[in-house]
């Protein structure tokens, strides 16, 4: 019985695995088969996880839960599995390695999965580790590109650095309640914020996850990261991995540390104000578009974080609704990206930015679906109205104002109006600015999953309903405290 | 059904338009869906009820129940005179720009009519989530417009003017967020209907949140208007915007629609109505005067206009601040004529640009010789904009004038002297430009082509109709501005 609850994540597991096994027996010219394999069973484990929604329950000694939230990240991840999995049928074309790539994403995708629904500390840690050591060999995945090791290095080292400080920060949790469940820490909550042990996970844990989440001052290595891996991938970081951190820290603080809310609320306003910041002006002066989304990245996950701080119904609904958005419009945009790199790098291979601003110049006769898609991904994570962007912070920063942080909404407001700067710069680059370049035949896969992307943002923007309604029944397990 | 129609078919059409492949087809279909708006437009207009301010054509669906989004759509007599405005001088901007040739036609009337359907959809719109969507929308085809088709500083002056709106829009919406959950507190339900919300205001408690509610909002709207000193936006987005764009940006009226519909069913309620007051007569005459002598030293035509452009929206904010009827409707109607008047001076700069090669006035002369049909126009509008009585421009700035006196006489007279600058201004560019002698380097000029005759004469008659008849849509401004004057009765502003 407990079995079924997990449906989506054995098919992602079956999936994994048979991409593994028919691509040891393929010859490299057929390997195609296999992103479409690969997407196949995403398609089915998303299709499992919508239609179980409205499911509650806990399984394996309640160790996992099903609802409303665990399903809602779930979609969120998988969705992100799906765009990147379409887009990279194209970029695998001739590698050797095909295989390894989309079961390194699967496997991450599971380990999100996993991390969504955990709920015991152990269980997140394992989970959370799954995914991270597949992504460091993703950001990795072009092993002759220096840059991608050195983003791969990076990665690396400051994620297992984030591991180790989480652990310690469960550590000390288990020490003083005995417990790693996530309920049952939260009953032990009196003993917890008692004792100085308290604040110390605090501070342990919200380092551990603000690397993941890249909050300043622990986002260094995000900018290096998202740049050097294989845009693809940093869409997957960025679109999918960043979710899980949020995922996490939503279920550590909100669910298992809420007697320390009064600490962790603080922590969390400075950081959320810092980051979204820093992220919007160092964004600014990027030439790399890639650079540039990775801190664009930085100033959402900022606006994300106002939900801990708000911490009312609608703020955290909001919070979620950000999530899901997010994932198409940050994936839309980095596999837009991807698509430039592609044409710029099958043009002259030994092109050094292939991710450059003045590559985007004149893309909108260059390759017109992908200038508009584009776009269309700048200007939701701008916050143009009708867009997934809008909507979500609608329903985040008018919940900032509701519950009397009107200064929060005030800084988030005028971040966003910044940031408006260079995500119009890049549109200015694509239909302003005049190229030598001649119109070119868009990469089918890359376009499939654009038009997905574009699909799932206006979707959001058009016809909220259902979507605000999921989220708000999300954030209302977080406030219940789990099912 | 009629609103969604005079709002959706402008939009649908932009689509089919952009996936046109010729000029021609380009021209037809958007000359196509102007013409339909119109017809709807003057049918509407002969099914409305003018006697009465109450909301008429009411359409409402349900949106996003959850947060009390509605798609709710009507109008009153504030808003069907701007609908009748644009209506009639769209299909007129089509047909003047009919035998340009320009890269992109299909791209370029598919941004006219986005333009239209948003701006429509402001007019429209009774839920304020849709009115921010129809808001925002107005900004992106006029930052395309003016970057792809716009003079030398293009992309300086869209940019800027993406910012700049951008930023006012934000601040509106801050005020619209606190005016929604201030009534969502005390009413239990979420609701972003804007009569449910202006009736709602009165009942905020706190004085200060009042005000600042009121101030955000207002920030937005005098920003998109826009008066002194948030006007900078406005002569390099005007003057760098290609004519037709210009034109646009002419009949974006939405700025001074805001004031007239929400801000002064607001304004008796703030904490502080009388600062309220001088704030927005301030800014007005202020703007009237500053317009005018920056309008003085301008040395290029259109950056004239644009100047002057600036000095006449300050009547828009000083005859709502007068808060008498007639100075009310002289300010709804100033809006009118002022988009009537802008549309063939903006129409005219970029003829003589493109006839001549330059705006610059001192290198202009005698154009009158060549140009005689546009000179009648031109001369025309000039007159109207300056105030000549039997025109539009006069009884929109006379009604605007003469009622503010009553309760802002100190704001009023500053605003008269700008009169004597706005006419030597006026007079003094139509005869370098026009008349003297003919400069012989500006080479063969030839007079407008028939498209642009037809198009500016029509605007020129209806100036004059107007001008001497404007009860068609002056009655309707009154019922509306009496209304909103009984909303203050006993208040003591």
């Amino acid at each position: 019985m407990d079995l079924m609850l997990f449906a989506p994540e054995i098919t992602m597991v079956v999936t994994g695995l048979a991409v593994l096994l028919i691509g040891l027996f393929l010859p490299v010219d057929s390997k195609k088969v296999l992103g479409y394999l690969a997407s196949l069973g995403i398609i089915a484990a998303l299709y499992l996880t919508i239609a179980s929604l409205g499911t509650n329950a806990l399984a394996f000694y309640d160790t996992l839960s099903v609802d409303a939230l665990s399903q809602f990240f779930k979609i969120v991840f998988l969705v992100v599995a799906l765009l990147f999995s379409i887009a990279s049928i194209k970029y695998t074309e001739g590698s050797a390695h095909v295989e390894e790539f989309y079961v390194l994403a699967i496997f991450a995708t599971i380990g999100m999965m996993f991390v969504a629904s955990a709920n015991d500390l152990m269980v997140l840690f394992v989970a959370f580790e799954l995914a991270s050591i597949s992504t460091y060999a993703l950001a990795g995945f072009e092993k002759k590109n220096p840059q991608s090791l050195e983003a791969a290095m990076k990665y690396f080292l400051i994620g297992s650095l984030s591991g180790a400080l989480m652990l310690f920060g469960i550590t000390f949790l288990y020490g003083v309640t005995g417990t790693t469940s996530i309920p049952g820490i939260a009953a032990s909550g009196a003993a917890i914020a008692a004792s100085p042990i308290g604040i110390i996970s605090v501070v342990l844990l919200i380092a551990g996850m603000g690397f993941k989440i890249a909050l300043a001052p622990f986002h260094m290595w995000a900018p290096d990261t998202y740049q050097g891996a294989p845009s693809l991938v940093s869409a997957l970081l960025a679109a999918g991995s960043k979710k899980m951190g949020i995922v996490a820290a939503f279920k550590v603080f909100i669910v298992a540390l809420i007697a320390l809310q009064v600490q962790w609320q603080i922590a969390f306003a400075i950081l959320a104000v810092i980051t979204m910041t820093l992220g919007n002006v160092a964004a600014l002066s990027q030439t790399s578009v890639k650079r540039m989304l990775a801190y664009s990245s930085l100033a959402q996950a900022g606006y994300i974080t106002m939900a801990f701080v708000v911490l009312t119904p609608m703020a955290l609904g909001g919070g979620i609704l950000y999530a899901l958005s997010h994932g198409f419009m940050k994936a839309g945009a980095f596999i837009a990206t991807a698509a430039v790199v592609y044409m710029v790098l099958s043009e002259n291979k030994d092109t050094k930015d292939p991710d450059h601003i003045d590559n985007f110049k004149g893309l909108g006769q260059r390759m017109p679906v992908t200038a508009l898609s584009m776009t269309i991904f700048v200007f939701a994570l701008a916050g143009i109205p009708l867009t997934a962007g809008y909507m979500s912070k609608f329903v985040l920063f008018s919940s900032t104002i509701q519950a009397g942080f009107a200064w929060l909404a005030v800084i988030a407001i005028i971040n966003s109006a910044i940031s408006l700067f260079y995500y119009a710069k890049i549109v200015k680059y694509m239909y302003f600015l005049p190229t030598e370049g001649t119109k070119i035949s868009e990469p089918l896969p890359y376009t499939i999953a654009l038009v997905v992307a574009v699909a799932g943002v206006l979707a959001i923007g058009f016809w909220p309903e259902p979507f605000i309604y999921w989220a708000m029944e999300a954030g209302k397990v977080l406030l219940a405290g789990g099912i | 059904m009629l609103l969604s129609m005079i709002v959706l078919i402008p939009l649908i059409f932009a689509v089919l338009t952009l996936l046109t492949k010729t000029r021609e087809q380009a021209r037809v279909m958007a000359l196509i869906a102007t013409v339909s708006v119109l017809l709807l437009t003057v049918y509407t207009y002969f099914n409305f009820d003018s006697t009465t301010a109450a909301t008429q054509f009411e359409e409402f669906y349900s949106w996003v129940p959850s947060l009390g989004i509605s798609y709710h759509l009507g109008i009153d007599g504030i808003s069907l005179p701007l609908i009748l405005l644009n209506a009639i001088v769209m299909p007129l901007l089509i047909l003047f720009t009919w035998n340009d040739d320009r890269k992109a036609p299909n791209r370029f009337y598919s941004l006219i009519l986005i333009t239209q359907g948003a701006v429509l959809g402001v007019f429209c719109a009774l839920d304020f989530f849709l009115f921010y969507v129809f808001w925002e929308l107005t900004l992106i085809p006029l930052f395309f417009m003016v970057s792809i088709w716009g003079g030398p500083k293009k992309h300086y002056a869209s940019i800027k003017f993406f910012i700049y709106t951008h930023v006012a829009s934000l601040v509106m919406l801050l005020g619209i967020f606190g005016l929604y959950f201030a009534a969502w507190e005390t009413t239990g339900t979420p609701s972003l209907s804007i009569p449910h919300l202006l009736a709602q205001f009165q009942f905020i408690e706190s004085g200060i949140t009042r005000d600042l509610i009121f101030l955000a909002l207002l920030f937005g709207f005098i920003v998109k208007l826009p008066v002194f000193p948030f006007h900078s936006w406005l002569p390099d987005a005007y003057t760098e915007a290609p004519t037709a764009g210009s034109v646009l940006f002419v009949l974006l009226k939405i700025g001074g629609y805001g004031i007239f519909k929400i801000m002064l069913p607001m304004l008796p309620f703030t904490a502080s109505p009388n600062l309220m007051i001088t704030i927005m007569g301030a800014l007005g005459a202020v703007s009237i005067l500053y317009g005018a002598f920056l309008a003085l030293a301008q040395k290029d035509l259109k950056r004239m206009v644009a100047y002057s452009s600036l000095s006449h929206m300050g009547y828009v904010t000083l005859g709502a601040a007068g808060l008498v009827s007639l100075s009310v409707s002289g300010a709804m109607f100033q809006q009118f004529s002022h988009g009537l008047i802008m549309s063939i001076m903006f129409m005219s700069c970029g003829v003589i640009n493109k006839a001549t090669g330059t705006r610059i006035i001192n290198e202009l002369g005698g154009l009158a010789q060549r140009m005689p049909k546009l000179a009648v126009i031109m001369v025309l509008a000039f007159m109207a904009s300056l105030g000549l009585p039997g025109l539009t421009g006069f009884i929109a700035e006379f009604s605007v004038l003469a009622g503010s006196f009553v309760n802002l006489q100190g704001y009023v007279v500053l605003a008269l002297t700008a009169i004597v600058i706005t006419a030597a201004y006026h007079l003094w560019a139509l005869q370098r430009a026009m008349f003297g002698v003919y400069k012989e380097k500006l080479g063969n000029v030839v007079d407008i082509n028939g498209y642009q005759t037809l198009a500016m004469g029509v605007i020129a008659i209806l100036i004059l109709y107007f001008g001497l008849n404007p009860s068609p849509v002056l009655d309707m401004m009154l019922t509306n501005s009496e209304h909103i004057i009984g909303l203050m009765a006993g208040m003591g502003v």
